[in-house]
């Protein structure tokens, strides 16, 4: 009579407890990690009212993005690893014991169904692939929760075991922990292989590298495009001779031509792009400070302003410069990118650069300016 | 004690405000909630009838048809193998990605996975030999140390 797979038949060294906790630290810092920045991102794309999201380090959003998505790649191998290490407890037997003993494995199915949510449409994402109908950052803010959630809760429920299988000593060495040690080795080999074929999309020195990386580091002027003009429908209005930017005060409504826009004094800055799929450029970008832009309409720098685009729909048409960025002498009105004038795809005829700001808030193809 | 109540409570907490987030979401819609349930409880069910079995399986295969000179380095190449072809998986099926955009996604990936591949590969091939050449050495009959300068 056939008696069915149980947890004694896994005999490998992987399914020591001293292997699963050991994978268990190091997907929590992973994924702790990965939560902390994504948290970061959220607060930087939806400052809450207690929060201002700072503009200095220029890089800061830059690397805690970039550290976002390389945290989440590297936990790709750490949880299919730490999934193999525990796999003979599916296996256990009675599935149920007691009450507790069944919440908890509700708890890790939470985790697990969790877990491979956030890597998966992570994963989906950056490579701007969405095969499901629901709105991808919500849906991924909403899961890191429940995630972090089941985390907690499984160290809560398991710590004695952690603790005993982290400090554990024994007296002569146990002839099974060479090939443990093996199966950590060849897990973060794998870490580094997933690290390295993808992290070029922010770190230029392994662009040439990660063959995986979403970004090629070129495109018009030497810079990507994440939404061209054509996509964005702005092709003509853009060119239009007839284009003026609007800005608009609590005193008035200003219109400038951009031969207007150009006559004034212009800045040199060099301040990256760092876009939330992780991919992030340098370049050098020439224009009008906010600053100076708005003191010349008579209003005052450090006030939020209101950017709209001449893109009709489009989730992202519009972004609110908060205060601290309108103040900072780094954020311009960009109608130059590394020495040419704006590309089309770049946001002709001028566009929003500041520093330490999610990419979808650098609004290009500006129209409409409120300080409000 | 009082460490494992306090990550329990905040434990629940965050499972609770994340379900209520899940909820808000899918703002009543059945077949959101559906999708939505179905990608979460997805890939538990992928790992563990499809990834995992078959993973442990070759691993168990390599570990008892390869000797032990062999056996390491073609497992390590194959996990690296297993983990860049599940990162390749969005490059390369593209059904429902946005247009390629210059400088983004428009890298040739699948030239790029094979290289990458190409270079895991060598480098197991690699490992194999040194590690043979070492297992030779030291059993061959003499026993002269591998340091000996004859």
């Amino acid at each position: 009579m056939r008696r069915g797979v149980r947890e004694s038949d896994f005999t490998a060294a992987a399914h020591h407890a001293r292997v699963s906790a050991r994978l268990g630290l190091w997907l929590g810092v992973a994924f702790g990690l990965c939560f902390v920045t994504g948290l970061l991102s959220h607060a930087a794309q939806h400052p809450p009212g207690w929060l201002s999201w700072p503009s200095r380090p220029v890089s800061l959003y830059r690397i805690t993005q970039g550290l976002h998505v390389i945290s989440g790649i590297a936990a790709i191998p750490l949880l299919l690893a730490k999934l193999w290490s525990v796999y003979p407890k599916l296996f256990t037997r009675p599935l149920v014991r007691s009450l507790p003993h069944a919440l908890e494995r509700a708890s890790v199915l939470v985790l697990s169904g969790a877990a491979l949510f956030e890597v998966t449409t992570g994963l989906f994402n950056v490579a701007q692939n969405y095969p499901w109908t629901f709105f991808f950052p919500a849906a991924h803010h909403a899961v890191a929760w429940l995630a972090v959630g089941a985390i907690l809760l499984h160290v809560a429920v398991q710590l004695p075991v952690i603790r005993a299988a982290l400090t554990r000593r024994g007296p002569t060495a146990d002839p099974a922990e060479p090939a443990r040690r093996s199966f950590l080795r060849t897990t973060w080999l794998a870490v580094g292989v997933a690290v390295v074929a993808t992290a070029g999309a922010g770190v230029p020195l392994l662009r040439r590298v990660s063959v995986l990386a979403w970004s090629s580091g070129t495109g018009p002027q030497g810079l990507p495009v994440n939404r061209t003009a054509q996509a964005a429908g702005v092709v003509a209005e853009a060119q239009d001779v007839a284009w003026r930017l609007e800005v608009v005060t609590p005193h008035g409504v200003s219109r400038l031509s951009l031969a207007e826009l150009a006559a004034l004094p212009r800045t040199e800055v060099d301040l990256p792009i760092a876009c939330v799929e992780g991919w992030s450029a340098s370049a050098r970008w020439t224009g009008v400070r906010i600053a100076d832009l708005l003191r010349a309409v008579g209003a005052e720098p450090g006030r939020p302003v209101w950017v709209e685009s001449l893109e009709r729909g489009g989730a992202y048409r519009a972004s609110l410069l908060p205060g601290t960025h309108t103040a900072d002498p780094l954020t311009l009105l960009a109608l130059g990118l590394n020495g040419q004038p704006l590309d089309l795809d770049h946001g002709f005829p001028c566009r929003i650069i500041a520093p330490s700001q999610p990419g979808v808030t650098q609004t290009k193809w500006v129209a409409r300016l409120e300080v409000r | 004690m009082i460490a494992r109540v306090l990550l329990a409570v905040l434990g629940l907490a965050a499972l609770a405000w994340g379900a209520w987030c899940v909820l808000e979401l899918a703002g009543g819609s059945v077949s959101t909630v559906v999708e939505l349930v179905a990608w979460l409880v997805g890939g538990p069910v992928l790992h563990d009838v499809v990834l995992a079995p078959v993973a442990g399986g070759l691993g168990w295969l390599l570990a008892h048809r390869l000797g032990p000179v062999w056996a390491t380095p073609v497992r390590a190449g194959a996990t690296a193998t297993g983990v860049l072809v599940l990162l390749a998986v969005p490059l390369l099926w593209r059904l429902h990605s946005g247009p390629v955009n210059p400088g983004l996604h428009d890298r040739d990936h699948p030239l790029g996975v094979a290289l990458a591949l190409a270079v895991v590969w060598l480098l197991v091939l690699l490992a194999g030999l040194v590690r043979t050449a070492r297992h030779r050495r030291r059993h061959r009959p003499g026993g002269l140390s591998p340091r000996s300068p004859c």
